[in-house]
């Protein structure tokens, strides 16, 4: 019975993964910027589309086919540079507005570019198999997904702590002025840590290709989950993020054990309980 | 492109054409034999177009398309000409109720095919007394649409030329009573038509094998792409078989993830409903396990028939393809409305509706039965096992098992 | 009476339009009085979503939940029980409003995106409740066979609803009387506070305003006209499918007003005409229409931040500069 829910966590952390990708950038890019990206999610799927392209091209090498993902960053700056620019002065509402149109129109060009019928290659050599844990066969890619989600956490934390770039990101998440003020070139760092945070994104869905079916739409499925993982985290903090989306990813797993008839609605659930109790999140400040 | 249908037409069918300006407009009189049409025939289809499942509205399409094609090549129905145009049904009933009385009301479309969700069907069955059109229903599987909307509310206006749930839920369990089989358990979609196929299952192969027990179910929410917690939740209780309905691109994610997690070495038999979808077989491709049990509502190398092996020559040559299912249908839908137009020599709804009750068609997937009762299509599709063969670019199916289809389908009155 | 007053004109083209509405049925085909009751019921919708967004400053996302609310309660009372058709539609709209209660006590304190995101989660456990509970709701095959009921009017008999045009004018009529007295709670003192509520929160709680019971004053009365358009759809289509409660639906009345223009009166009336004329229009074009419809809303955003009525004020505004005394 405990080995069978351990298993089952397990699995549900494994899956947190692909949320906490999408999240890590939602969540750098709202800290920073202060914009929601609705579109966070299509960098999701277009991560994915690109991975699969490269694939085709390069006869079917999984690694090589990674190469493809700073196209992500190109048609980042791009959004960043001529439109998002523009709405950081704006209301809440026209920066969702903004970023949704995008959500929109990425989805009818991925759907122009790469059809409409969903898409799944194989899943590369040597990762296609299960090792045992707690004596039933687990998927090595998950392992490896799990991997690659702490090793992604840690590098962040290293990132924001212990560089110089990082120091500059917190100081403009801080003030923005104040950043400006001491030489900071604000807007070029805007734009690198939107770049960034899409290529996070574009990562999870390059890694989500050789075990998914990658779809027009894709981005919308996950892009509201990866909202209530930045709300219960905190908006802003990447430590929340990291643990509400391995939160989330255990209520999903246990959810579906114990509450199947409730489980669609749990997530939900947990982001009204925490804004209701503390709508700062789970593991951020209290502003103000 | 209409230039040269019209081109082709001229060479091959210059005898209707010249029939069709020799009548002129006139109207009634003549035997129905030799009645002539004198405007274009409108079609109005829906399917989804957009998002994870917009792969259906393409494959509909060319089904539809290749019969309007062929048959305006050959002169139309009665001379008239076929016009068909598609939207996009979105999943949303209400989008799809704007659809279907946009393409009646301002397009002036004289029949509707289409619709790939139960509650849009539903919806849109509805309204067709109101707006008196026969809709043909080419992939809306929920059985509500013949035994409830047509049979006890008496809706006439709307047929389905595609298999209802039954081929999911009942002669599934049908098949599975052969197999050294003891515990069951299911990953199926948690909406109408995933619960409602376990529970035909359930109660089928109970009647057969009362040895039987179901151990597990769990149910994905629409959109599922991390099948991995109910794979686990499932296999915690070591069933020796998952039956399962998911389709599209959920069924392909959940067949990967199942492999690698040692689903198919670790239970005797795996039977899903629509896994031989051609979207399914092409989407897993060498992925596919070997043996899995799987279904659909059209498999293209049944029945091996000169119909169905010139649809699917046909086919290959006009979109470099094999027919999916939904092909097949809308396909068959089209030739179903040409039928009773042609047999009640008119395209007023109730003639049409009249002509198709009870009438034989031969189509690609076999002799299709409309029964008078239910306006339900009844024909046979084959269950059959997954194996890899080298002539496909695809995985195919062997070892197909058919089960007439009198013995399946439920009966009026559904008691 | 003076023709170069802007009055006159308004009140003109108010009575032009009045006159269209009531003309529709007898002179377009049967599609088009169909269209224009989902944009009355899309307006009613939109007109309580931006009594929040534009005049209170708060932005739902989960509008689709009373919207839900009352189609699924105008549903199980018409299918259910043998009520006409007034007291199931306002019993619809009811239902809507009681929810609009509890779920508002719980978000009014909230402010921006923790505002929005809460409103969201809302609206999402809804739309899992409409899914899950299917005995009562039908599950996603909808709740099917809604009767439309005849509308009993005291004293006078009733009429018979089943026919389209006879339904359109009873949409037509409790919309323009829900618009008329919407029209008249914004100008009203209660309006007013709202509004400077919306500019300045401290200074309107310092004027002895108890700010969080305006706002949920707001909040009901928006989720109760988001309920009462639900509760119309539902014997308009004769079905009611989980779709309505989805997150999808929250975000028509905020496109709608948006495109309009949430800080003029009659915006997300003429934002819902555009946002279902211009999907119209695509579709019979092209099955591409997201992308034409997000490049319209990015114009909207960089150029047209006022929506179409908006820049029409605006527009007029220098037209009349420029043909004035000066």
């Amino acid at each position: 019975m405990i080995e069978a829910l351990l298993f089952q966590g397990l699995v549900g952390l494994s899956e947190a993964m692909y949320l906490w990708m999408v999240a890590a950038g939602l969540s750098l890019i709202f800290g920073v910027l202060r914009v929601l990206n609705f579109a966070h999610g299509s960098f999701y799927m277009l991560g994915a589309y690109l991975t699969l392209t490269a694939l085709r091209a390069f006869g079917g090498n999984f690694w090589l086919a990674l190469a493809a993902l700073p196209g992500i960053c190109v048609i980042a700056w791009g959004m960043e540079r001529f439109f998002l620019r523009h709405v950081y002065h704006l209301e809440v509402a026209y920066q969702l507005l903004l970023t949704f149109a995008f959500v929109l129109i990425f989805d009818d060009l991925t759907r122009l570019v790469w059809g409409p019928v969903y898409q799944a290659p194989p899943t590369p050599r040597g990762l296609d198999r299960a090792v045992s844990v707690l004596g039933r066969p687990f998927p090595l890619y998950n392992l490896f997904i799990l991997g690659v989600g702490v090793a992604l956490g840690v590098g962040l934390w290293l990132l924001l702590e212990r560089t110089r770039w990082g120091r500059l990101i917190r100081a403009a998440a801080m003030d923005r002025e104040m950043a400006s003020a001491l030489g900071i070139r604000v807007p070029r760092l805007y734009t690198a840590v939107f770049v960034l945070g899409a290529l996070l994104a574009g990562l999870g869905g390059a890694l989500s290709l050789p075990i998914h079916a990658v779809s027009p739409g894709m981005g919308e499925l996950i892009i509201i989950e990866a909202f209530i993982v930045v709300v219960v985290g905190g908006l802003g903090s990447l430590t929340g993020a990291f643990l509400s989306a391995l939160l989330i990813g255990l209520l999903h797993a246990y959810g579906i054990v114990f509450l199947p008839v409730f489980e669609m609605a749990l997530a939900f659930i947990l982001m009204a309980v925490v804004l209701i109790l503390r709508p700062w999140g789970l593991f951020g400040v209290r502003e103000g | 492109m209409r230039r040269r249908d019209f081109l082709k037409a001229g060479l091959v069918g210059t005898a209707s054409l010249l029939g069709a300006g020799a009548l002129g407009p006139g109207e009634g009189g003549a035997a129905p034999a030799a009645k002539r049409l004198t405007k274009p025939i409108r079609i109005g289809g829906q399917a989804v177009m957009s998002g994870p499942l917009g792969g259906y509205g393409q494959f509909m399409r060319m089904g539809a398309q290749l019969a309007v094609e062929e048959i305006n090549r050959a002169g139309g129905i009665l001379g008239a000409k076929i016009e068909i145009e598609f939207r996009d049904e979105e999943l949303k009933p209400d989008v799809a109720v704007r659809n279907a009385r946009y393409f009646v009301d301002v397009w002036k479309a004289d029949f509707l095919i289409g619709i790939d969700s139960s509650s849009v069907a539903l919806a849109v069955g509805a309204i067709m007394p109101q707006l008196d059109r026969v809709l043909v229903v080419t992939h809306a599987a929920t059985e509500k649409l013949n035994e409830q909307l047509v049979f006890k509310q008496g809706i006439r206006q709307v047929f389905r030329i595609s298999v209802p749930v039954y081929q999911d839920g009942i002669l599934s369990a049908m098949i599975a009573r052969d197999f050294p089989v003891r515990t069951w358990a299911t990953i199926s979609p948690d909406y109408e038509y995933g619960h409602t196929s376990w529970k035909m299952f359930r109660e089928t192969l109970k009647r057969f094998r009362p040895d039987v027990e179901f151990v597990a179910e769990s149910f994905a929410k629409f959109g599922t792409v991390d099948f991995g917690p109910h794979i686990s939740k499932v296999m915690a209780v070591r069933p020796e078989a998952i039956f399962s309905t998911e389709w599209g691109g959920e069924a392909v994610a959940l067949v990967k993830q199942a492999k690698l997690f040692g689903v198919f070495q670790n239970t005797k038999a795996w039977m899903c409903g629509m896994g031989a979808a051609m979207d399914v077989l092409e989407g897993l491709g060498k992925d596919y396990p070997e043996g899995a049990w799987v279904s659909c509502r059209y498999w293209f190398q049944y029945p091996n028939t000169a119909e169905n092996r010139r649809f699917v020559s046909r086919f290959r040559e006009r979109w470099q393809k094999y027919p999916h299912y939904v092909s097949e249908t809308s396909y068959s839908a089209v030739y179903a409305l040409k039928g009773a137009v042609e047999k009640s020599g008119s395209i007023e709804t109730a003639a049409v509706a009249k002509a198709l009750e009870g009438m034989t068609l031969t189509t690609p997937a076999g002799k299709r039965h409309i029964r008078a009762e239910d306006h339900q299509a009844v024909y046979e599709v084959p269950w059959g096992r997954i194996t890899h063969d080298r002539n496909y670019p695809f995985p195919i199916l062997t070892d197909l098992r058919v089960v007439p289809a009198d013995q399946y389908y439920r009966h009026p009155p559904f008691a | 009476m003076r023709l170069d007053s802007p009055r006159t004109w308004s009140r003109g083209l108010l009575g032009l339009l009045l006159a269209g509405l009531l003309l529709l049925p007898l002179v377009t085909p049967r599609f088009y009085p169909y269209l224009a009751m989902q944009v009355l019921i899309l307006s009613l919708m939109a007109l309580g979503f931006n009594l929040l967004f534009g005049y209170t400053g708060l932005l739902s996302f989960g509008h689709a939940a009373f919207y839900a609310a009352g189609a699924y309660g105008t549903g199980l009372l018409l299918k259910h029980t043998g009520v006409s058709l007034l007291p199931a539609v306002l019993g619809g709209a009811v239902a809507a409003t009681l929810l609009a209660v509890v779920i508002g006590c719980f978000c009014v304190r909230h402010l921006a995106i923790y505002f929005a995101m809460l409103t969201l989660a809302f609206g999402m456990m809804i739309h899992s409740v409409v899914w899950k509970w299917r005995d009562v709701t039908g599950g996603d095959d909808g709740l099917i066979g809604i009767p439309r009921a005849a509308l009993a009017l005291p004293g006078l008999g009733s009429v018979p609803m089943a026919d389209q045009t006879a339904y359109y004018y009873f949409v037509l009529a409790v919309s323009l009387a829900a618009i008329v007295a919407l029209r008249r709670v914004v100008r009203s003192p209660f309006g007013m506070v709202l509004q400077a509520i919306r500019e300045n929160e401290e200074r309107a709680a310092f004027a002895g305003f108890t700010v969080w019971r305006y706002r949920l004053g707001a909040f009901v009365l928006s989720g109760a006209y988001a309920g009462l358009a639900g509760a119309m759809l539902a014997p308009l289509e004769n079905t009611v499918a989980p779709g309505v409660a989805h997150w999808t639906k929250s975000a028509e009345p905020v496109l709608a007003t948006l495109l309009g223009g949430p800080y003029v009166f009659s915006g997300p009336i003429v934002g819902s005409v555009l946002f279902l004329l211009l999907k119209e229009a695509v579709v019979r074009v092209t099955q591409y229409w997201l992308l034409v419809f997000g490049v319209v809303l990015l114009a909207l955003v960089l150029g047209f931040r006022g929506g179409f009525v908006g820049a029409l004020v605006a527009w007029g505004r220098r037209l009349g500069r420029g043909l004035g005394p000066g």
